[in-house]
């Protein structure tokens, strides 16, 4: 970690002091993006008309569906469970930071750190042949399926604690100790949860906003998640890679490969209110994700509410 | 059911990033709670005559926000290189402590591997050097053989920190200055194996009107010769076609504190019922795109959507000008503010000025002090493209392209560059602002024009 922070003061000292750096970055490719684009395009044409028709087939038919599971598609009836969000219930537009100051020179940590070390190394990576970059990052993503099986179990749903798990065997093994995600392919899609979930479902708000070094913006309750997710891997140590001198280095490339998949630059916008314009971006996110997380959990309630009902043989719903 | 895994992009890569940034233009609004003013402004701001923007046709709202569809692109080559440069320029001034971070200009290079001419790239109002937009004429001029540099607006905050020479951006001829004397140093600085056989400039939107500055200026001063201009849906008068949008802020979103708020409101409600029924593990950008396309259907939704996208570019220049020149309006010139400062405040205050109190408070008091014989109504007429009027008039190397849909232009406007650039005009039916760049005909022409092959081309 000190070599790293040493290497990042002096590419600082040294961006400072030339006049001009040419700096060569990965290539475009916009002929096979545009063609993409086209694909795309096309699919989601059909998809909405396939969808238009489907909405109407779903409104047909009774609720509680087993597509009515909680990565599938929501089932018709299932967001009456919770009165729709209104323009009302919107959150203030001041975002509560009290920590503002210290938040802001973090920020700026941050900021010059990536652009001297953690943006370079990322681009450099971005040079690595992509089926080796998405092994890896299938490596990382089946290790953290660990922290997702224990938070599911503690939020109390246990199908998709199951699936994690289910996950994570499958491509531990049959996927090579995960560097393929073989259960997507088999129709078991990761869908990743955490700590911070875990304290959302029981209750506990977003609280103040903050900058964590090096990782960025965050909440009081996504950084004691976050710690308690690294807690919990650390603790638990699968195949000794959380410990000893493996760890730094395989946390080094894990640090990289998330940041190649972030498209975010630090003052790309060249605007002296981005920590302002960020800020809102993210503690509106969260929120919003937050809603989403409890309109999931009060539909299961509703289902297994349903499901009580139907099996002392009253009818589902009035 | 609106999302599905398919649903990643009904819009290619490029409408992608314009989408993403609409909505987070979107939700960016806020409040106001600044006092009104007493005063009466001691400076008429500049009229925006022609058609109320907000009564822009439909297609041409929409083309604008959601550009080409991926279909109708010209065809792209399959690699382009890429660099960046960041350049220290000697003249630049010292830096505020809030602009720590906009020390040198940033500038995207992409280089042939053989002699080739180059193609400079000037942004639109208050972006970087590397949009979407510019991305696709990039690829477009690096696939017919150019070296291209495409580089930020003068009214970029990045720009107005490492190059302006006065922090007040908005002079046609004084942005035009800064980016000649920064192309020659760029030019200057490139590699060797770099070999260049021709410059030409262009941009689009107020860009397209810098790039015709900067090649009337360089006609003069000559150090680093330009071939040709093409304007991409430029401007006429400057001050008019940013009223326009102003006006468009004030119809669809209203003046005030409760306008941008209920704007707020109601998005954010939106989003989070959409988020919802999505049933997504987290908000990313397929759910954003998919979000877009659904909050995104009247026309007075695409005009909030256009209009609060310049409001909050010009939140920075209004902010870097008032600083740089002094002029008290949100910065306290004693005591400017230092790195660790909220700005919260400032932002807020901002969000509700129109560009017409930017010119009568910063830009005006600033320019009348350093131009001696100048009035108010002086630099407005000095801000229209008519200042090169008779260059454009008989040089043939100059072009332009615009759309009789554009909203920034009135049917005068139109009529003047028409007569103006004569044969050397192309004028498309459709697109709005912007919405056909990529285009298959758009490409196409900007490549006649650029390499004189299009009818009226200077011999």
């Amino acid at each position: 970690m000190r070599f790293v922070l040493g290497l990042g003061i002096l590419a600082i000292v040294q961006g400072c002091a030339s006049q001009v750096s040419i700096r060569s970055l990965p290539p475009e490719h916009p002929a096979a993006e545009n063609a993409a684009a086209v694909e795309s395009a096309a699919a989601f044409a059909a998809a909405t008309k396939a969808n238009g028709a489907e909405t109407e087939a779903d409104a047909a038919e009774t609720k509680g569906s087993p597509a009515g599971s909680e990565t599938g598609r929501a089932s018709p009836g299932a967001s009456e469970t919770l009165p729709p969000v209104t323009p009302e219930d919107a959150p203030s537009m001041y975002t509560y930071d009290p920590w503002e100051r210290i938040n802001r020179f973090t920020y700026r940590f941050n900021a010059r750190f990536d652009e001297a070390v953690f943006l370079r190394a990322a681009n450099a990576y971005r040079r690595v042949p992509s089926p080796i970059r998405s092994g890896v990052h299938n490596f990382f993503g089946n290790l953290s399926e660990v922290d997702s099986v224990i938070n599911y179990a503690l939020q109390w749903r246990l199908t998709l604690a199951g699936r994690s798990l289910g996950r994570f065997v499958i491509n531990s093994t049959i996927g090579i100790g995960g560097l393929f995600d073989t259960a997507a392919r088999l129709k078991l899609p990761g869908a990743p949860t955490g700590l911070s979930s875990t304290l959302a479902k029981w209750g506990m708000h977003p609280g103040p906003y903050l900058v964590i070094p090096l990782l960025g913006p965050s909440t009081l309750r996504d950084g004691l998640g976050f710690l308690g997710d690294y807690g919990t891997s650390y603790g638990i140590n699968i195949a000794g890679l959380y410990r000893g001198n493996v760890s730094w280095a395989l946390g080094t490339v894990n640090a990289v490969d998330q940041r190649s998949n972030v498209n975010f630059r630090y003052y790309s916008t060249g605007s002296p209110f981005e920590y302002e314009n960020i800020r809102f971006l993210y503690v509106r996110k969260r929120l919003i994700e937050d809603e989403g997380l409890r309109a999931k959990l009060s539909r299961r309630r509703a289902r297994s509410t349903t499901q009580q009902e139907n099996a002392v043989g009253e009818p589902a719903g009035q | 059911m609106i999302f599905s895994d398919t649903s990643s992009a009904q819009e290619s890569r490029i409408q992608r990033r314009l989408v993403q940034l609409t909505l987070a233009a979107m939700l960016l609004g806020a409040t106001s709670v600044h006092g009104a003013d007493s005063l009466a402004p001691p400076i008429a701001p500049p009229a925006a005559p022609g058609r109320p923007a907000g009564l822009a046709d439909s297609a041409a709202l929409r083309a604008t926000i959601f550009g080409t569809p991926p279909q109708d692109m010209a065809s792209m080559p399959s690699r382009v290189p890429l660099a960046e440069i960041n350049i220290a320029l000697p003249w630049s001034r010292p830096i505020p402590d809030v602009f720590w971070f906009d020390r040198k200009l940033r500038v995207w290079f992409s280089a042939q591997d053989k002699p080739a001419p180059l193609a400079i790239v000037i942004s639109g109002t208050g972006n970087d050097g590397n949009t979407a937009k510019l991305s696709v004429l990039r690829s477009a001029l690096y696939g017919a053989g150019y070296h291209v540099l495409t580089m930020p607006s003068p009214t970029f905050p990045g720009f107005i920190v490492s190059t302006s020479s006065t922090g007040v951006a908005g002079d046609l001829m004084q942005d035009g200055r800064d980016l000649y004397a920064a192309m020659q140093q760029i030019v200057a600085h490139l590699p060797r194996r770099v070999r260049i056989t021709d410059v030409d400039v262009l941009g689009y939107s107020l860009g397209g009107a810098n790039a015709a500055i900067v090649k009337s200026i360089a006609g003069k001063e000559g150090k680093l010769r330009i071939h040709r201009a093409v304007m991409i849906n430029p401007p006429v008068n400057l001050f008019s076609s940013i009223g326009r949008l102003d006006e468009l802020f004030a119809l669809s979103i209203g003046s005030g504190d409760e306008g941008v708020e209920r704007l707020y409101r109601r998005l954010y409600a939106e989003l989070a019922n959409l988020y919802r029924a999505s049933d997504r593990v987290q908000i990313d950008e397929d759910f954003i795109l998919g979000a877009a396309a659904t909050a995104l259907k009247t026309d007075a939704e695409y005009s909030a959507a256009i209009a609060l996208s310049f409001r909050i570019n010009l939140e920075d220049m209004f902010f870097a000008g008032d600083l740089y020149a002094g002029t008290g309006v949100v910065v306290d010139p004693k005591h400017p503010p230092k790195v660790g400062d909220s700005l919260e405040e400032t932002q807020r205050i901002l969000r509700n000025k129109p560009f017409s109190e930017y010119f009568t408070k910063v830009f005006a008091p600033y320019y009348l002090k350093h131009r001696p014989n100048s009035t108010a109504a002086s630099l407005i007429a000095d801000n229209r493209l008519s200042i090169i009027g008779a260059t454009l008039r008989n040089d043939a190397d100059y072009y332009a392209q615009t759309n009789s849909d554009d909203l920034i232009l009135n049917e005068q406007e139109l009529a003047w560059l028409r007569d103006t650039l004569g044969s050397r005009i192309a004028v498309y039916d459709h697109g709005g602002h912007l919405g056909n760049v990529g285009e298959r005909q758009q490409i196409a022409d900007m490549l006649d024009m650029l390499a004189g092959r299009w009818p009226g081309a200077a011999k």
